[in-house]
């Protein structure tokens, strides 16, 4: 589904990321996890090419992202979730769900707002729907974020540290919405600092430092037997 | 001193048919202003490098040179190139238009970037191109901030209007100036023109207010 090889991203004379290969099954569960800086959101906005890669090639569901493929096609399968969510805030949430699939995908506006109106039933905000997002707790802004994503019918859905701008109260409805898509079988990318999320939810689990993957495996063998030394000191911070 | 009240009761009408049309002006020039500015100010930022530059060269030659050298430019010396006399109304709506409109194209280009930078990405990651994410979602909400400067922008348009009077267009100040031709009551006259001015800028500056309370009913105040 995700094709990454050889990934670079500098800027000017900082290197980001330094040669990534990554290659993601369709219906696999992919957590990034990394301190600080070390090119975990860089890698995952490679992927829509929100971040445009300075060597290395992308490719999504058999699409090589490049110069010349239209980048919107590729994005309209890739739905992203924020840290900060963006939600559009001068329209409501019903409208935020509607607007892309009306424009970009041209569904008629009916069909679009019944969508719209399952999705937000899905992520448990059913009266929302008339509410503008500043109205909303943090947490709602993002199930609703996570909604508007959905209702592109995405392929793929990467979440960048989507519950990192939340309080601690809120976490856990996000993460439960994500624990549910992730049950039905979507494919997804995941950079987060929750790693009791990482270890239930992941399939596979990337440890990324300094740019590079140093580690990679099932959440039991990253969490439970670290073999870097590096992944070992990062996981008795954060554990 | 005499303060000859009636003079200003005879000549009010007068006056205000001077106003009327120091109206029609800035209102039109302020409609070509926000056409042109918000173009301009939306070309200044695009990714398109021959469009940023034009719309630069626009702003820095109509906001760095005077208005009035504008309108002589307008209405004198742009006949000498075409051949054609130009209307009077057309010189001054035009180049007080295209004066606003470098005015107005940085008001909008400092809306559009105080506009946080994930509206576009969240746009851009739907699959929405940049003019669509521009025109739905940028731009709607870079308008609600500018209301403030823009009332700014109509307040300063509004009395720079004055300045066409050089090429005798009949506006207020125009009208002013002709009655005290005949009557060298100077000081009854301008004062009456600086309150009918003061009456419309006040007006509009409500007028904005209102406007601005309006479209961001949840702000702080």
């Amino acid at each position: 589904m995700i094709d990454i090889e050889n990934l670079h991203k500098s800027y000017g004379d900082a290197h980001i990321l330094k040669g990534i290969d990554l290659h993601i099954k369709e219906k696999e569960v992919v957590v990034i996890i990394g301190p600080s800086g070390s090119g975990k959101s860089t890698l995952l906005r490679c992927i829509n090419f929100l971040e445009v890669p300075t060597e290395g090639t992308v490719a999504v569901d058999g699409i090589l992202l490049n110069g010349e493929t239209n980048i919107n096609d590729v994005r309209k399968e890739v739905g992203m979730v924020f840290q900060r969510f963006n939600l559009f805030p001068h329209m409501t949430v019903l409208q935020n769900i509607m607007l892309a699939p009306m424009k970009v995908r041209h569904i008629a506006k009916e069909e679009a707002e019944e969508t719209a109106k399952k999705l937000l039933a899905r992520v448990g905000l059913a009266d929302k729907a008339d509410s503008y997002p500043p109205q909303l707790s943090g947490g709602q802004q993002q199930r609703v974020a996570i909604a508007r994503a959905l209702a592109m019918k995405p392929k793929v859905m990467l979440f960048d540290e989507p519950t990192s701008a939340l309080d601690p109260e809120m976490v856990g409805e996000v993460l439960d919405v994500m624990k549910r898509l992730a049950e039905e079988g979507m494919t997804m990318v995941i950079v987060t600092h929750e790693m009791g999320f990482a270890r239930e939810v992941g399939d596979r689990v990337l440890f990324v430092d300094g740019g590079q993957i140093l580690e990679q495996g099932t959440p039991d063998e990253v969490f439970n037997h670290p073999k870097e030394k590096r992944t070992q000191d990062f996981l008795s911070k954060v554990l | 001193m005499n303060f000859n009240f009636d003079l200003i009761v005879n000549s009010f009408p007068l006056l205000l048919l001077g106003a009327v049309i120091t109206v029609k002006i800035t209102a039109m020039s302020v409609a070509l202003g926000i056409v042109i500015g918000l173009f301009a100010g939306i070309a200044r930022i695009c990714r398109v490098k021959p469009l940023r530059w034009i719309s630069a060269v626009y702003v820095d030659f109509f906001r760095g040179t005077p208005l009035l050298v504008q309108i002589f430019l307008f209405y004198f010396a742009v006949p000498v190139i075409t051949g054609q006399r130009i209307d009077p109304y057309v010189a001054a709506v035009g180049s007080c238009g295209i004066n606003s409109g470098a005015y107005i194209a940085e008001i909008v280009r400092a809306g559009i970037q105080s506009i946080d930078e994930g509206q576009m990405e969240a746009g851009r990651s739907l699959g929405m191109t940049w003019t669509q994410t521009m025109r739905y979602v940028i731009v709607p909400q870079a308008m609600k901030r500018v209301i403030p400067p823009l009332g700014n922008e109509f307040i300063a348009l509004l009395k720079d209007s004055s300045l066409v009077s050089v090429i005798g267009f009949e506006e207020l100040t125009r009208r002013g100036q002709l009655i005290i031709a005949k009557t060298y009551a100077s000081l009854e006259i301008w004062f009456s023109v600086a309150i009918i001015y003061l009456v419309m800028t006040l007006t509009i500056s409500r007028f904005v207010a209102f406007l601005e309370k309006r479209y961001n009913p949840d702000d702080r105040h």
